[in-house]
C-alpha cells in the first residue's frame, strides 16, 4: 500500500529518486535500403520501486528499448542513465533481465542456471548455492532446483528465468515479454505470481509487452509506443489499487484504461 | 509384452554368430568362402603373437590419426564456424573437399611419408578431419543467439561467454562429429593397411587374402570388427555421459517423456 500512498500525494514522485534515467534518446540502425530511424526522442524517468510496463505494436522497438536499458545495445543518440550512473555495458549488480522465452541454458539445473551470474562473478560455491535457493524459494519452486529446462512446464522455466535475473539482488528488474510464450492461464497466474515476487523484494520493474490486459493489470504507469519510429505517445496511471486481483479486471476503471491504451495504438497504427 | 529392443538385437546377434557357426559346418558354404567362427577364432588363439603385434600397430595408427582429427577439426571447425567472413570463404571448400574420395591421395602419402606408419596415420587423420570440422562449424553455428545475450546481460565476459555457453551449446553437434571423424579414421587407416603397408590388421587381411588362407583373413575381419563395435560402443557412452542433461528425468526417474504432463501435473504454472 507504499506505493499507492505515495502517488496519490502531488509532489511525492518528485522527491523519489529515478532508478532509470532516459534522455533523448534515439536509435538508427542500418538496413538494406539506407538507414532506418527505430527509436526517436525517447525520455523517462522510472521512479523506483514502481512497476511500468511499456506496450505498443510489434516492431515499434520497445524490445530495443529495453535491451539499451540494459547496457546490451547501444543507442546512436542519447543517454541512459541508471542509479545516476550511465549504463554503457550490462551490468548485473544494477540490474537483472528476463527474456521472452528459451533462454535458460539446458545443460544445466534450474538451480545451476539460477546460480550462473553467481558463478561468472566468482562466487563462492556455498554463498551460491545459498542464493540460488532462496530465490528458487521466492519464485515457489523449491524442491525442483534439480530439474532440467526440458523437464519443467513454460511457466516454470519463466519462474527460473525470475529467480535468475534477481539473484544477484540488482535494484532493477528489466523483463522483455517474459510470458508471451504462455497460455493466457498460465499467463495470469504468472503475472499474479510477479507481483507477489515484487511485492516481496521491492524491486522496479520495467515490463515489455503487447498484451493490454497484462499491462493494466501489472502497471502503476503504462507507457505507449508508437509504431517505427518508436515515440512515447502516452502515459497511463494505473490507479488500482495493491493487491491487484483478478476481479478488478472487470471494474469500469480497468475497462476505461485498457480502452485508453488500446485507442491511443489504433490512433497511430 | 513387446521384448525391448535391447533384448532383440542381442538375441539376433546370437543368431548371426550361430549361423557363422553352423552353415560351413553342415556344408551349406566351403570353408574357402566361410570358415566357422570356432576355426576363426581358434586361428586368433593360436596366432596371438602374429595378431596382437598388428593389432598393436593398427590401434597405434588409430589413435593418433583421430588425435589429428579430432584436434585440428576442432580448432578449424570453430574458427569456420565462429567467425563468418572465414565461413563464408572457406565453409563451401570444406563441404565439397569431404564429398572428394580421399583415398585417391593415398598414393601421394606414402611417396611422401613412406609405407610406414606415418603415411596411415596421415591419411586417417585427413579421412577423418573433414567430418569433425564440418559438425564443429555447424555446431558453432547452430548456437542461440539468445544464450549468448542472456550470457552478456549476466556480465559474461568474452572469454567467459565462449567457455560457459558456446562450447556446452555446440556439443552435442561436435561429439556427434567426433564420433564419426573417428570411425572415419579407423576406416581410414585399415583400408590403407590394405593397400599398401607391411605391417596392421589391413595387412593381414590383404596378405592372406591372396593365398586364399580364408580363416586367417577372416580372424583379421573379426578384430576390425571388434575394434569398431568397440570404439562406437565407447564414443556413444562418452556422448551419453556429456549430454547426461539431454535425457534426465526420462531415464533416470523413469517419468513419462511428454514433459508437459508431468511438469504441469505438479504446479498450475
Amino acid at each position: 500500500m507504499q506505493r499507492v500512498a505515495n502517488l496519490s500525494e502531488p509532489g511525492a514522485k518528485e522527491a523519489q529518486a529515478a532508478a532509470i534515467e532516459v534522455a533523448e534518446l534515439s536509435h538508427v540502425y542500418q538496413g538494406r535500403e539506407g538507414k532506418v530511424p527505430a527509436l526517436e526522442g525517447i525520455s523517462l524517468d522510472v521512479v523506483a520501486g514502481r512497476f511500468v510496463v511499456i506496450v505498443g505494436p510489434s516492431g515499434c522497438g520497445k524490445t530495443s528499448l529495453l535491451m539499451m536499458m540494459a547496457g546490451l545495445r547501444r543507442p546512436t543518440t542519447g543517454t541512459i542513465l541508471c542509479a545516476g550512473r550511465p549504463i554503457d555495458v550490462p551490468d548485473p549488480d544494477r540490474i537483472g533481465v528476463v527474456f521472452q522465452e528459451a533462454s535458460l541454458f539446458p545443460w544445466l539445473t534450474a538451480l545451476e542456471n539460477i546460480e550462473f551470474p553467481l558463478s561468472i562473478r566468482g562466487a563462492p560455491r556455498l554463498e551460491r548455492r545459498g542464493r540460488a535457493d532462496a530465490m528458487l524459494n521466492l519464485v515457489g519452486l523449491a524442491g525442483f532446483g534439480a530439474r532440467y529446462p526440458h523437464e519443467l512446464s513454460g511457466g516454470m522455466k519463466q519462474r527460473v528465468s525470475i529467480a535468475r535475473g534477481l539473484v544477484q539482488d540488482p535494484p532493477v528488474l528489466l523483463m522483455d515479454e517474459p510470458f508471451a510464450a504462455l497460455d493466457e492461464q498460465t499467463r495470469m497466474t504468472m503475472g499474479h505470481e510477479l507481483l507477489r515476487i515484487w511485492s516481496q523484494t521491492n524491486k522496479t520493474v520495467v515490463f515489455v509487452t503487447h498484451s493490454l490486459t497484462e499491462a493494466v493489470y501489472l502497471a502503476d504507469e503504462v507507457l505507449v509506443m508508437s509504431p517505427r519510429p518508436g515515440r512515447i505517445i502516452d502515459r497511463a496511471e494505473v490507479t488500482l489499487p495493491r493487491p491487484r486481483t483478478y476481479e478488478m479486471m472487470a471494474t469500469d476503471v480497468f475497462g476505461r484504461l485498457r480502452e485508453r491504451i488500446w485507442q491511443n495504438i489504433r490512433k497511430v497504427t | 509384452m513387446r521384448p525391448a529392443p535391447a533384448t532383440v538385437r542381442r538375441l539376433l546377434l546370437a543368431l548371426l554368430l550361430l549361423l557363422w557357426e553352423l552353415v560351413p559346418r553342415l556344408g551349406l558354404l566351403p570353408e574357402l568362402f566361410l570358415p566357422s567362427l570356432s576355426r576363426t577364432l581358434g586361428v586368433l588363439v593360436h596366432n596371438w603373437v602374429e595378431y596382437g603385434h598388428a593389432l598393436a600397430v593398427t590401434l597405434y595408427e588409430v589413435v593418433l590419426a583421430m588425435l589429428i582429427a579430432c584436434g585440428a577439426g576442432i580448432l578449424i571447425g570453430a574458427v569456420v564456424g565462429g567467425l563468418s567472413r572465414v565461413r563464408q570463404l572457406l565453409l563451401p571448400v570444406f563441404s565439397s573437399l569431404y564429398a572428394v574420395p580421399i583415398v585417391i591421395l593415398y598414393p601421394i602419402f606414402t611417396a611422401w611419408l613412406g609405407v610406414g606408419s606415418q603415411s596411415k596415420i596421415a591419411f586417417a587423420g585427413v579421412y577423418g578431419f573433414f567430418p569433425v570440422v564440418l559438425s564443429t562449424a555447424a555446431g558453432m553455428q547452430s548456437i542461440d543467439q539468445n544464450f549468448l545475450v542472456a550470457a552478456r546481460s549476466m556480465g559474461a565476459s568474452l572469454p567467459q561467454q565462449i567457455t560457459r555457453v558456446v562450447i556446452p551449446a555446440s556439443m552435442p553437434t561436435v561429439l556427434a562429429g567426433l564420433r564419426l571423424g573417428g570411425a572415419l579414421a579407423i576406416i581410414g587407416v585399415i583400408v590403407s593397411e590394405m593397400l599398401t603397408a607391411a605391417a596392421g590388421i589391413g595387412y593381414l587381411v590383404s596378405k592372406y587374402r591372396t593365398v586364399l588362407d580364408s580363416p586367417r583373413v577372416f580372424a583379421a575381419i573379426l578384430m576390425i570388427l571388434a575394434l569398431s563395435v568397440l570404439f562406437d560402443a565407447l564414443a556413444r557412452s562418452l556422448e551419453r555421459r556429456a549430454l547426461a542433461w539431454q535425457t534426465a528425468g526420462r531415464r533416470d526417474r523413469g517419468l513419462p517423456v511428454d514433459k508437459e504432463t508431468y511438469a504441469s501435473a505438479t504446479l498450475p504454472a
